[in-house]
């Protein structure tokens, strides 16, 4: 096989790892804030609860969570196994990386000085007015270079749906790597995602540049 | 909004306040009243209380027991505090400088001073323009578009003044509004409070700058330990105190 032949059966799976990269931050980018609100409860419980799910997340393998996520309905209840995979790895991917989000999330939140929530109560701004118009974007922007290491990790990741046979592209190199005995598929499959994470250091660089008119 | 018809010359009235922190008493019985036109400094060492007693009045601290009442109303009665809706009404009649500005970083001064009474339903332009010519009074003209990390301390406290007045309160509160200041832009900021009390806006106003409380105030309370030591008008007080402890303190100052 021809190393333009290994190149074109791979690009049909960026499409799947793509398709894994986008839905997983569609997803796990507010799932996060909501894991985060969460822990940050008043209410003892609630924010026990959700630390102990954080911690099991972020604890445990990805690989193991895909595998639990894909395969555990058939042992648990005997239910088929989603013909798209897609669905168990997007849940798999979107609920471990809200676990890492609401981390960061966190740590933002409180980073920002009381005296900006004091600010706001005293000029008469609600609750939520002071968290979305006054704390959310000053957050946005201390926690970008944080958001964006989670995303470069997030590229490489989607090779992990490997592991539930998802034909996205590393799972197709890996196929032809051993029906050929070639090491050249990883080799591509590495350009591939240097070049996708060039691709996501320029536009979270951009995004970043955008915040920098204050300080 | 309602208006109020009961003639109270008091804008506040704080009557045995009281303030624990776990076991730490900060306020013990603490009683005052402002009225209209009228400027108070509050004075005292660190930890004596005075800042915690702006923050009770201006409900970022709960009180423990006692009253505050804005225009002969209730907002805390024995203790107990007024519903929320009501306490969000009283909240527009105060407004409060903070020692460390507490300007909102990602927003134009503009948007800083012109945001919330916005939020509250005042016409725009009406405040967009109000904004502009309080930037004018505070010696800021032109600053609209800066952002606070454009602009020096003292621009900063005058910006967070410009927004506390853009909401039209009956009293207004500094919390020590020049403590964070290098001493050469303490001036500019005195110089414009100092305005507003030549324009009778009623302020009380926490500060260590005593040739200034003198010069400004109608009244002057001193303050130790959670408790009034002593209170009077500038004269007397700074020139004649009649307590030990007071006396103490003001030498203090003079060195």
């Amino acid at each position: 096989m021809s190393l333009m032949t290994m190149i074109v059966k791979m690009s049909e799976g960026l499409g799947k790892t793509c398709a894994i990269f986008f839905l997983t931050l569609l997803f796990s980018l507010p799932l996060g804030m909501i894991v985060a609100l969460l822990r940050m409860s008043k209410n003892r419980v609630v924010s026990s609860v959700t630390r102990f799910f954080i911690s099991v997340l972020r604890g445990t393998p990805l690989m193991l969570q895909l595998l639990a996520v894909t395969y555990g309905p058939y042992y648990l209840f005997g239910a088929n196994v989603a013909r798209n995979k897609l669905i168990p790895v997007v849940i798999a991917f979107a609920i471990n990386y809200a676990a890492y989000f609401a981390e960061i999330y966190r740590g933002g939140i409180e980073s920002i000085p009381i005296g900006q929530y004091e600010a706001a109560e005293v000029l008469g701004y609600s609750k939520v007015q002071t968290f979305m118009r006054i704390i959310l974007p000053q957050v946005v922007k201390r926690i970008m270079p944080s958001i964006t290491n989670e995303v470069v990790t997030l590229v490489k990741d989607t090779s992990m749906a490997f592991t539930v046979s998802y034909q996205e592209m590393f799972t197709i190199g890996k196929q032809i790597a051993n029906s050929q005995t070639s090491f050249m598929p990883f080799v591509v499959a590495g350009v591939f995602y240097y070049v996708f994470n060039d691709v996501v250091d320029y536009v979270m660089g951009r995004i970043e540049k955008r915040l920098d008119y204050y300080r | 909004m309602t208006e109020n018809t009961s003639v109270s010359p008091s804008i506040l009235e704080i009557r045995g306040l009281q303030k624990s922190f776990s076991s730490l008493s900060v306020l013990k019985d603490i009683s005052l009243s402002v009225d209209r036109g009228n400027v108070m400094s509050i004075i005292g060492p660190s930890g004596s209380g005075k800042s915690t007693l702006l923050r009770c009045a201006s409900f970022l601290e709960t009180a423990d027991g006692g009253d505050i009442l804005y225009d002969g109303q209730y907002a805390v009665h024995d203790g107990v505090y007024a519903p929320k809706a009501s306490l969000n009404h009283f909240r527009t009649r105060f407004g409060l400088v903070f020692q460390n500005f507490n300007l909102f970083p990602h927003y134009s001064v503009m948007k800083n001073i012109s945001e919330a009474p916005v939020l509250h339903g005042q016409n725009k332009e009406e405040v967009r323009e109000r904004a502009v010519q309080l930037l004018k009074k505070m010696g800021l003209e032109g600053k609209e578009n800066s952002y606070p990390c454009q602009l020096s301390g003292g621009q900063q406290q005058r910006v967070a003044i410009a927004r506390a007045l853009a909401m039209q309160p009956e009293i207004l509160y500094f919390d020590e509004p020049t403590s964070a200041l290098d001493p050469e832009l303490t001036g500019e900021v005195l110089k414009v409070i100092r305005q507003l009390a030549d324009e009778n806006m009623t302020m009380v106003i926490v500060t260590h700058e005593m040739a200034f409380a003198r010069a400004v105030s109608e009244w002057v309370i001193f303050m130790d330990g959670g408790v009034i030591v002593e209170e009077g008008e500038p004269e007397q007080f700074f020139g004649d105190p009649s307590q030990e402890r007071t006396r103490q303190f003001l030498r203090n100052y003079q060195q």
